[in-house]
């Protein structure tokens, strides 16, 4: 198991090769852009100097420090509205897959709310709640209810049939059915809902916070491109590109543990660790 | 013992030691409202510890048979007994296998065969102790922890069928089992199945559609044609169980081949 591991990871001395090149990739590029805009090829005022973006790092989070509240806030509004959202999304989805009658009447109505842009209705909802962060947190829920909606209803739904007989003709009731053959066979799915539901979340929070807000990373772009501080905005927006990569990163790792029977390595460990609970008298249980 | 008596007097002519654990009077099925007829007119009688093969061209109405007795689907008319009770739906004293391993990718082999049990209740110490022996019956004694993607297609079908021994059913149905496996596996898997088999004292129905494998497990095989689905003859096997693979080569199994062959011929 472990040399074939070495085989497909790049290995100690092969891997720094790689660190070294991506950090070479990385100065080249901002060189390149740090000598455009001092050459005149391009113009600071909408692309500013990396030396002056970096300074800005420093300004917006350590001198100045303004930055925090704003980040606090986008980043609230982000996971409040994803956890609140994607629950009611695969909640529905589980009362709505659990009644054979109601899932066939719902086909349309999923069809059309999935065709519908959601950020059409995000107006009407800032009329609703104001310009607070509920309004948002609202704008980020309905980005993320339906991705996991759809998916946990398709991921119960293309459960086997014959697993499904398995149960019958074990006398399985509806609940066992649920949580030991339909919930986990979802999983797959319902975590790539989420995957997909936290991708757009930032976005939706952002876009509410363009369209009406007092607060948040949107306000802040918003605000230092209006008065050309280009700079600072660049640093807002850098901050957000880290943000979705460490967001990313999170539900990738979410997914290797929900589903960790799609992952080798994962498989061999949880087999390792169900072994020894077992030896300890526990049993498995899954 | 009276009850008994006239039970077996209007089943047939057993005496009560050998009353059937399944009993079929014209039993039929139709599907598409009629315009199918998937089982016509079955009539069989299955007597405890007996070894059935039901072998039959695709589309003859096999598992739709092996599903009627397993209670998973409603015939349309006739009778249908387990042990002397008219079949109305899943049975605890009946169990079925099919063509697919049918695992839980989540659970590990054991955790697998330990899922009939979950579900009829708690899973007590002896149960545990039960699977890790049914684990062992069948072979897999090494890899109780291994998750299903870590198994091969035959050692997945093994802890189907040490599953299906956990559910404690005296009844077995098996449709396939052992279909979408390869030759060899296929036939040392079917040695360790009437080694089991024997060994837990089982009534089997096992559906194929190898004639040479139809015989080899059987004391009687069920000849099925199609279109209606009807089970056209019995042939009865006669050597003792379990048995070798080599009797496979005899003069006497190729002439029950003979006869099974005749028999899906002269209903054509
Ligand atoms: N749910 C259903 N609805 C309509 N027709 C059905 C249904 N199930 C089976 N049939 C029909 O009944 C007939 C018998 O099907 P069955 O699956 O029992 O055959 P089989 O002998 O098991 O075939 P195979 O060897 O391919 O598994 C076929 O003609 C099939 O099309
Ligand atoms: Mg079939």
């Amino acid at each position: 198991m472990s040399e074939i591991g070495d085989i497909r990871s790049p290995q100690g001395g092969h891997r720094r090769t790689v660190i070294l090149r991506h950090v070479g990739i990385f100065v080249s590029l901002i060189s390149a852009w740090e000598i455009a805009c001092r050459l005149g090829w391009l113009d600071p005022l909408f692309f500013p100097f990396p030396s002056a973006i970096l300074t800005g790092f420093w300004r917006l989070y350590v001198a100045q420090g303004n930055i925090w509240p704003h980040l606090g806030l986008t980043m609230a509004e982000v996971l409040v509205g994803f956890v609140a959202g994607s629950a009611f999304g695969i909640g529905l989805a589980i009362c709505v897959g659990m009644v054979d009658r109601l899932r066939r009447y719902m086909k349309p109505y999923v069809v059309i709310l999935e065709a519908t842009p959601r950020i059409a209705i995000g107006p009407v909802i800032i009329a609703a709640f104001g310009f607070g962060w509920t309004s948002k947190t609202a704008i980020v829920m309905l980005v993320c209810f339906f991705a996991p909606f759809v998916n946990t209803l398709n991921g119960m739904v293309g459960v086997e049939a014959e697993k499904l007989s398995m149960f019958r003709s074990m006398r399985a009731s509806k609940t066992q059915t649920f949580l030991k053959l339909m919930l986990p066979s979802a999983l797959p799915e319902i975590s790539a809902g989420l995957r997909l539901a936290m991708a757009s979340a930032l976005g939706g929070a952002l876009v509410a916070e363009f369209i009406a807000s007092n607060a948040g990373l949107g306000v802040l772009i918003n605000q230092y491109t209006s008065t050309l501080n280009m700079a600072s905005a660049f640093v807002c927006v850098l901050t957000l590109s880290a943000l979705g990569y460490f967001i990313f990163r999170g539900m990738e790792e979410l997914d290797r543990i929900l589903v960790f029977w799609n992952d080798r390595d994962r498989t061999a460990r949880v087999g390792e660790r169900r072994k020894a609970a077992w030896a300890a008298g526990k049993g498995g249980k899954s | 013992m009276t009850a008994m008596a006239v039970e077996t007097a209007t089943a047939g002519d057993h005496d009560a030691a050998t009353l059937p654990v399944i009993a079929a009077h014209d039993l039929r099925k139709t599907f598409a409202g009629g315009s199918v007829v998937a089982v016509e007119d079955a009539d069989f009688q299955i007597r405890p510890g007996e070894f059935i093969s039901l072998v039959g061209p695709s589309g003859c109405g096999k598992s739709t048979l092996l599903r009627m007795v397993a209670g998973l689907l409603e015939r349309t008319s006739g009778s249908l007994t387990v042990h002397g009770q008219e079949v109305t739906g899943p049975h605890p004293t009946v169990a079925m296998m099919f063509q697919k391993p049918t695992l839980l990718d989540w659970r590990t082999a054991v955790e697998n065969v330990l899922l009939p049990t979950e579900i009829a209740g708690r899973v007590t110490d002896a149960d545990r102790r039960r699977a890790m022996d049914l684990l062992e019956l069948t072979g897999l004694k090494d890899f109780a922890f291994s998750f299903p993607s870590q198994l091969s297609g035959g050692m997945q079908q093994r802890v189907a069928l040490a599953r299906l021994l956990q559910t404690g059913a005296d009844i077995l149905l098996l449709d396939e089992p052992f279909g979408a496996l390869d030759e060899f596996t296929r036939e040392h898997l079917n040695v360790e199945l009437l080694r089991i088999v024997n060994e837990v004292r089982s009534t089997t129905l096992f559906v194929t559609h190898n004639i040479s494998e139809a015989i080899y497990l059987a004391d009687r095989v069920f000849v099925m044609t199609p279109r209606p689905g009807r089970i056209a003859g019995i042939v009865e096997v006669p050597f003792e169980r379990p048995r070798p693979l080599s009797i496979q080569q005899g003069p006497e199994f190729n002439a029950l081949v003979s006869r099974v062959r005749a028999t899906f011929e002269s209903a054509a």
